[in-house]
């Protein structure tokens, strides 16, 4: 036994000078378990979070900011903002978990977060994210999501037009025909614009 | 037994047209707005005709909206009856000054100061007004005043004057304005805190004297505080105590932050006994929504505060047990590995392991989880047998008898006039315990007795302190035994803003009574929240209780009350 350890004395410092490995080790060397209860380090569900900014708002101590992030769900969380934790004031006391309203949030087992710079220990979505879409899913996503959107326009500028059309019917007749082949045209960035003037 | 209906009709009968305002909440609060210059005469007639024996503190409001001040003050009783008078004494925002009590109640010394520093209430009559928690600049703004700016006053410009030192910092200054200096109410040479040089100058007679520092890093008590002891020879002649080092402004940060979010804080005013301060803050609360906490929620919390009771016990005992000689060091490492399995029962049901942030406005935050009874039964008897064995240890021990034996005793009569609290009064024979006076929860359902002592010496706080140990285990078997299924939160609605309303609120910390006096002006955020902390009480009996004893015996009668600067400072 005191042999073997005497040889891994000897082998460790060999490890790290030749291969580049870890150079802190874990002491007790396996992690005491920690309750399923635990309040650790942050567990986003990305493709369920709403962008609500509730977390962010309920924080004692303002550690959440909402930032962009590309691989949520564009049909829930229009505006692609996720919660980014800065670890160095988080306190861990779960109000965020508690209040969201959707509970995609989560607090898990991980506990280590030790980094070369101050910077290290603000967490963004990336690093939070355990559950995520890929790009493929996203731009699937986006595409229904502006279809959905376009769809919505649409309904709306027709019922614009109807209830136009019912006001002042003799107002303008000429443009009523070229409306639809300019919508076609210019795809769906136009088409929110137009939905929400409506 | 006496009832808060009584108490008024007496106080009305004795002083016609002093009490105005008044409201008896149940039978165990009254609400009375007393005239200032009838409060002396009301507070003896308390104290001598029906035994309000006990000066609680007493908090600052500022009102201004109503241009006025306020003091209350909360009294209450040893034992001879249940009812806490919270009676109000008004004075006018301009030039604010009440009566002191100081004559009556020797314990109402710090928390007049405080609210004097705080809001710059005058009190007539003290003896010592000058500065408990402040630092020497802050004082004179009036920190807890509803229109201060902040530190430094950037808002005002003026008011502050930067001066750098020569170490490359800058210092703040405020110069009172004229209109403050014509009007009187800032006083144009504000009390300072006495330099160390200057209580040389002044208490040094002799040259067999000198003042020794405790602090303020000492190992006596687990924080930062000064003690300065007087000594001539080995006598200690007189001490001075200054306190405020991590003094964190929890009750001005609580009132710019939402309800919610202030669970958060009262954890961290004595992380090692957070369970009892977020219960504290939290039925405060309940009871002015008028909340009702399931039976189940409530079970779990009194499983968990008698867990938070036994851990901090045990810290408190073994760390003050490396000071002593004799049994020295080993209970340190045997109370520690103890106090690790309750740190992790209590861990496995909230989450973490000091901070806890576990009780809510009518609930808990999760419930117990899969197999923690079993593994109470396993710890809880396990724990009852080391108890056992620690008390059988510190019986055969004589080093430790010799040190620890008719040190700082205290006498019931003198440990009820100066306030003690918690297992330091309970030593002296006082069976004051909140759990028995001011039943929470479901305290009064749960079979349990009060600990005392005999002596009141070093000796007896800590055997109480084993004992009650052992009472946390029994009420803890109990509960656990009882304890029905249902909803762990109340199923009415929270709702963001609290309507107008206040509430006065008692628990029994680990280290005493533990009291919270919330106001509501009907905003999301508290107009108000007064902390009555337990070792702020039992602090201030350490000075008085020094002189005459041995220097090497100052550090067993301070470590033996368990303290907790963080939460005396607040």
């Amino acid at each position: 036994m005191l042999k073997r350890k005497m040889i891994k004395n000897f082998t460790w410092p060999l490890k790290i000078a030749t291969r580049e490995i870890e150079v802190t080790r874990l002491y007790p060397e396996v992690m005491m378990e920690l309750p399923a209860v635990e309040r650790g380090i942050h567990e986003l569900d990305a493709t369920t979070c709403i962008g609500c900014g509730t977390c962010a708002r309920v924080c004692p101590n303002s550690c959440i900011e909402m930032v962009n992030f590309k691989f949520g769900n564009p049909l829930k969380n229009k505006k692609m903002q996720f919660p980014q934790i800065d670890f160095g004031r988080c306190m861990f006391c779960g109000l965020c978990v508690d209040e969201c309203p959707v509970e995609c949030l989560k607090m898990g087992k991980k506990v280590i977060m030790a980094g070369w710079e101050r910077k290290d220990i603000i967490k963004g979505p990336d690093f939070l994210a355990t559950k995520r879409f890929s790009a493929k899913e996203v731009a699937d996503l986006e595409a229904e999501a502006k279809r959905i959107a376009a769809e919505k326009a649409a309904a709306k500028k027709t019922a614009a037009k109807e209830g136009a059309a019912k006001e002042g019917a003799a107002k303008k007749p000429a443009k009523e025909g070229a409306a639809p082949a300019k919508k076609k045209a210019n795809g769906a960035e136009a088409k929110p614009k137009e939905g929400g003037a409506a | 037994m006496t009832t808060a209906s009584e108490v008024l009709s007496s106080i009305q009968s004795a002083f016609p047209g002093a009490v105005s305002d008044a409201r008896v909440e149940s039978d165990r609060r009254l609400w009375a707005t007393i005239d200032s210059n009838k409060i002396l005469d009301v507070c003896k007639h308390l104290t001598n005709k029906l035994n309000f024996d006990h000066y609680s503190g007493s908090a600052g409001i500022d009102w201004i909206a109503r241009n006025e001040m306020e003091v209350v003050e909360i009294m209450a009783s040893h034992g001879a009856h249940q009812v806490v008078a919270m009676l109000k004494v008004k004075t006018p925002r301009a030039n604010p000054s009440v009566k002191s009590l100081t004559g009556l109640y020797w314990n109402a010394s710090w928390y007049e100061r405080e609210i004097w520093e705080m809001l710059g209430i005058n009190f007539e009559g003290h003896p010592e007004l000058y500065p408990l928690l402040l630092s020497d600049p802050l004082v004179g703004v009036w920190p807890w005043r509803k229109d201060f700016k902040g530190y430094p006053d950037y808002t005002t410009g003026e008011r502050a004057v930067a001066i750098p030192t020569p170490d490359g910092y800058t210092e703040y200054s405020f110069p009172p304005t004229q209109a403050e200096i014509e009007a009187g109410t800032v006083p144009t040479e504000r009390p300072k805190y006495p330099t160390f040089l200057e209580r040389e100058t002044r208490e040094i007679k002799s040259d067999s004297e000198m003042i020794m520092h405790l602090g303020p890093q000492h190992a006596m008590v687990p924080g930062p505080f000064l003690l300065d002891v007087l000594v001539e020879g080995e006598r200690v002649k007189k001490a001075f105590l200054d306190i405020g080092y991590i003094h964190k402004g929890i009750e001005k940060i609580m009132e710019n932050r939402t309800w919610l979010q202030d669970i958060v804080y009262t954890d961290r005013m004595c992380y090692v006994a957070s369970l009892s301060n977020n219960e504290c803050y939290c039925g405060a609360v309940e009871k002015i929504l008028g909340l009702e906490v399931p039976e189940r929620a409530q079970y779990i919390r009194v499983i968990l505060e008698e867990l938070s009771r036994i851990q901090s016990h045990l810290i408190g005992t073994g760390e003050f047990l490396t000071l002593i000689a004799g049994v020295g060091f080993a209970p340190w490492q045997y109370m520690i590995m103890d106090r690790e399995r309750i740190i992790s029962l209590i861990e496995s049901v909230t989450g973490a392991r000091l901070t806890h942030t576990f009780v809510r406005f009518g609930g808990v935050r999760n419930d117990l989880p899969d197999g923690f009874a079993e593994q109470c039964k396993k710890d809880l008897p396990y724990m009852r047998s080391r108890i056992e064995e620690f008390i059988e240890l510190f019986a055969q021990d004589p080093i430790y008898h010799a040190r620890m034996e008719n040190v700082g005793s205290i006498s019931p009569e003198t440990g009820k006039r100066m306030g003690c609290a918690g297992p330091v009064l309970r030593a002296t024979g006082v069976a004051y315990d909140m759990r028995k006076e001011d039943p929470i929860l479901v305290y009064p359902d749960l079979d349990f007795k009060v600990i005392t002592g005999t002596r009141g010496d070093s000796a007896d706080r800590i055997d109480v302190r084993m004992r009650e140990i052992l009472e946390s285990i029994h009420i803890i078997e109990q509960c656990l035994d009882r304890i029905p299924s249902g909803p762990i939160k109340t199923e009415a609605k929270i709702p963001k803003k609290v309507p107008a309303g206040e509430a006065y609120y008692r628990v029994e910390d680990p280290r005493g009574e533990m009291g919270m006096y919330v106001i509501s002006d009907g905003g999301d955020k508290p107009y108000r929240v007064k902390v009555r902390g337990p070792f702020y009480a039992t602090f201030q009996t350490l000075t008085p209780l020094l002189e005459g004893t041995y220097i090497a015996d100052a550090v067993a009668i301070a470590g033996s009350m368990d303290g907790c600067p963080s939460e005396s400072d607040r």
